[in-house]
């Protein structure tokens, strides 16, 4: 069947034309930050100072430097432990937990369940900061309700285990994002469907990998698609609480990018560094559509 | 048809309108650490002309490069606070304007001292007015050192006496006994507060060995003995020594958890400046506890040197803010109009008395309340033998370099590893003709 537009709008050119404008512009926007980001990566323009006005081209230099020189692939791999445990693990594994576990359930219990899940969410992310910093210091909530009661010496989570406790404060962040989507992927199978398979004799491992898994599977990758692209990039939450530190400890690419642009002012090779992001997340990106796609 | 063409243009028009602000006449970014000399100055000013100011009041944690962004991104305010090392990289860049000419008709810029506004001078023309300076120095908690067994008043000959004053700390149970400040989230500070003051006193300074820059040659010091030492101290605080662990380094508000952990006597030593006396309690000077209260709770000495033959006994490095116009302000007379406005002397003065901080200014500096203040009488005597930052372009950069060595030693890297990081770096910035070897 062929799409009838609106006839109105279909036939006043001026008005859609309006109506396109702010689209077209934000396309050219993304577009112009890409190709600038791209261009100045072979450059040596610099935030302050001289080379911020005389710049020079220095041909596949930054790039170059993203493996020969401390920083890039360590930060890479920091980056890669953070998605992976804090993303992909922590948020989506507890997420989808959480929606196959209050699935069946009404009442209090899970209104309250569902809004400490949903604070960790809202809270702004300087606020969950103070606050992760303050639980596990070692003057922290922890010690103070749980190591010292039990005899221990207190111990300085946020010192000593900097990357883990980063790691979990992502999860409770963002748990949310991943529970409300898979609960709604979960309430869109038809409860006729897990009868069927249970008459059928299928265990409760044969219902969740053979019924529930394949028929929710765009929603997983709709799913990691998002996370992937958000922790990857993800700067505020780690900034605030270790600004990457201790040393490079919680350095993630976002933070390497900005400590490397901002602070040493290097933009040159700060744009090598988001080109190369914006390759790897691509790469990402293109799996988890291609998952996406419906089984031929 | 038309009508409706009509309607959707007039709504779209009046959306538009409707988010446009309000245009101030002039507009001025400053740390919020400042608000006390910069807010009456604005009032001052808005009485006067009659004009509105925008103010932009930031955090600051990040000051610096938020305004070295801003300022590139065109996206400024008319007039901008800023720490006085960036000013010849932003001035090299255009984005400064030169206050020589206007300066010269207001009546109290004779008084300000030569060698302060040479620092906020990019050549020949000078950029921004100072509000301050300072020395550096280090801190003590008198009620830990009371605990560890250490005699006051406390006057270290070299690093030795310092790391066994905070071993004697430690073992009294202190949590941070030499605060000596690491790694890239606390910015400058890392550089001047710790590194800096170490590298000063790590080495004869002749010929600048005891310098990240060779100043008669113009060559930044890719490796030399003195850097070697100075991140060797780091190395036996925070790992062979265990001195303090490295959390308030990187703190979520790196300011306020030093404060906190002094007030609450978790730090014995802390490497810091001559704000303190009042920032330790509110850098504004709000409700600050009297002079005796002070002087029973902290206590200060001078950095001494390394303890090497020829360097220096005690070390000192001084900074200092300056107050700019943007080279884009709309009506750069106006805005230099507002920085006269927050310099003027009643206004400056009262700032400078009350948060105790060190005068740029002869009609300051030479008031009898000023010199009648037994704190800054004492401050002052550390400046008579100080010195500045390298304040020419490429510091940034290289300070931001020096800030991460620190981190990455603090965090149990080799000396070696990181000494060899540290040079490839600023070959890779400034070449190799221009980064020179001390053995």
């Amino acid at each position: 069947m062929r799409h009838q537009g609106n006839p109105w709008l279909t036939s006043n050119l001026f008005v859609l034309g309006i109506g396109i404008l702010p689209a077209l512009l934000m396309i050219g926007v993304l577009l112009y930050f890409t190709a600038w980001a791209f261009a100045f990566s072979f450059t040596d323009l610099a935030l302050v100072g001289r080379k911020s006005v005389e710049w020079s081209w220095v041909g596949f230099d930054n790039f170059e430097r993203l493996f020969t020189r401390r920083g890039f692939l360590e930060s890479l791999w920091t980056t890669i432990y953070f998605v992976f445990f804090s993303a992909i693990v922590g948020q989506s594994l507890l997420g989808f937990i959480l929606a196959a576990s209050l699935r069946g359930m009404r009442g209090t219990l899970r209104t309250m369940i569902e809004v400490s899940i949903m604070l960790g969410w809202l809270v702004p992310d300087i606020v969950a900061a103070f606050l992760w910093s303050a639980t596990t210091s070692d003057t922290g909530l922890i010690n103070a309700l749980i190591v010292v009661p039990l005899g221990f010496q207190p111990v300085n989570f946020i010192n000593d285990y900097a990357l883990a406790v980063v790691t979990i404060a992502n999860i409770w962040k963002g748990t949310a994002w991943s529970y409300i989507l898979f609960s709604a992927a979960l309430d869109s199978i038809s409860r006729e469907l897990i009868e069927a398979a249970k008459v059928d004799g299928a265990t409760m491992w044969q219902r969740v990998s053979l019924v529930i898994l394949p028929i929710i599977r765009p929603h997983i990758a709709t799913n990691m698609l998002f996370i992937t692209i958000w922790t990857f990039t993800y700067f505020p939450l780690i900034f605030a609480m270790t600004g990457g530190g201790p040393g490079r400890q919680t350095e993630t690419l976002a933070i390497f990018l900005y400590n490397q642009s901002f602070s040493r002012g290097n933009l040159g090779f700060g744009s090598a560094i988001s080109v190369a992001m914006l390759l790897i997340v691509g790469g990402l990106s293109l799996i988890y559509l291609r998952m996406l796609r419906e089984p031929t | 048809m038309f009508k409706r063409t009509l309607c959707v243009a007039g709504l779209t028009g009046a959306l538009m309108a409707g988010t446009a602000m309000p245009a101030s006449a002039i507009s001025i970014m400053y740390a919020d650490w400042l608000a006390s000399l910069v807010e009456p100055g604005i009032a001052n000013f808005e009485e006067a002309t009659g004009e509105t100011v925008d103010a932009i009041k930031l955090p600051g944690q990040g000051y610096d490069q938020r305004i070295a962004l801003d300022l590139a991104a065109g996206t400024a305010a008319d007039v901008v606070q800023m720490d006085s090392f960036m000013v010849s990289e932003l001035a090299s860049a255009g984005y400064l304007a030169p206050l020589d000419e206007m300066a010269s008709e207001w009546d109290q810029y004779q008084y300000y001292q030569e060698g302060l506004l040479d620092v906020a001078s990019y050549d020949g023309n000078v950029y921004g007015l100072p509000t301050d300076t300072d020395v550096r120095m280090l801190w003590y908690d008198k009620s830990n050192f009371e605990k560890a067994g250490i005699e006051m008043p406390w006057e270290p000959k070299t690093w030795d006496d310092v790391l066994d004053a905070a071993q004697k700390l430690k073992d009294a149970g202190v949590t941070y006994a030499f605060q000596l400040p690491a790694g890239t989230k606390q910015g400058e500070a890392a550089t001047m507060q710790g590194f800096y003051m170490a590298l000063l006193g790590a080495d004869t300074p002749e010929d600048d060995r005891n310098r990240l820059l060779n100043r008669e040659t113009g060559q930044w010091i890719g490796n030399s003995p003195a850097l070697r030492r100075t991140l060797e101290l780091y190395d036996t605080v925070y790992n062979e020594m265990e001195l303090t662990p490295s959390d308030l380094n990187y703190a979520t508000d790196i300011g306020a958890a030093v404060r906190e952990a002094m007030a609450n006597d978790e730090i014995g030593i802390l490497a810091s400046g001559s704000w303190e006396d009042a920032c330790l309690w509110d850098c504004n000077g709000v409700n600050l506890p009297s002079r005796e209260e002070r002087d029973a709770l902290v206590g200060w000495t001078p950095w001494p040197g390394s303890g090497e033959e020829g360097a220096k006994e005690t070390t000192n490095i001084s900074g200092g803010w300056t107050i700019g116009v943007n080279a884009n302000a709309s009506d750069q007379d106006l805005a230099f109009q507002l920085v006269t406005a927050i310099f003027d002397e009643e206004n400056f003065k009262s700032w400078t008395l009350a948060n105790h901080r060190m005068a740029v200014r002869t009609d300051i500096s030479e008031s009898p309340e000023y010199m009648e203040d037994s704190y800054l009488a004492a401050a002052t005597k550390l400046a008579a033998d100080t010195t500045g930052r390298d304040t020419v372009p490429g510091y940034q950069t290289v300070s931001a370099l020096v800030q991460q060595a620190t981190g990455d030693v603090a965090d149990g890297a080799p000396v070696d590893e990181v000494l060899q990081d540290y040079h490839d770096a600023l070959v890779d910035e400034f070449g190799e003709e221009n980064v020179i070897t001390y053995e």
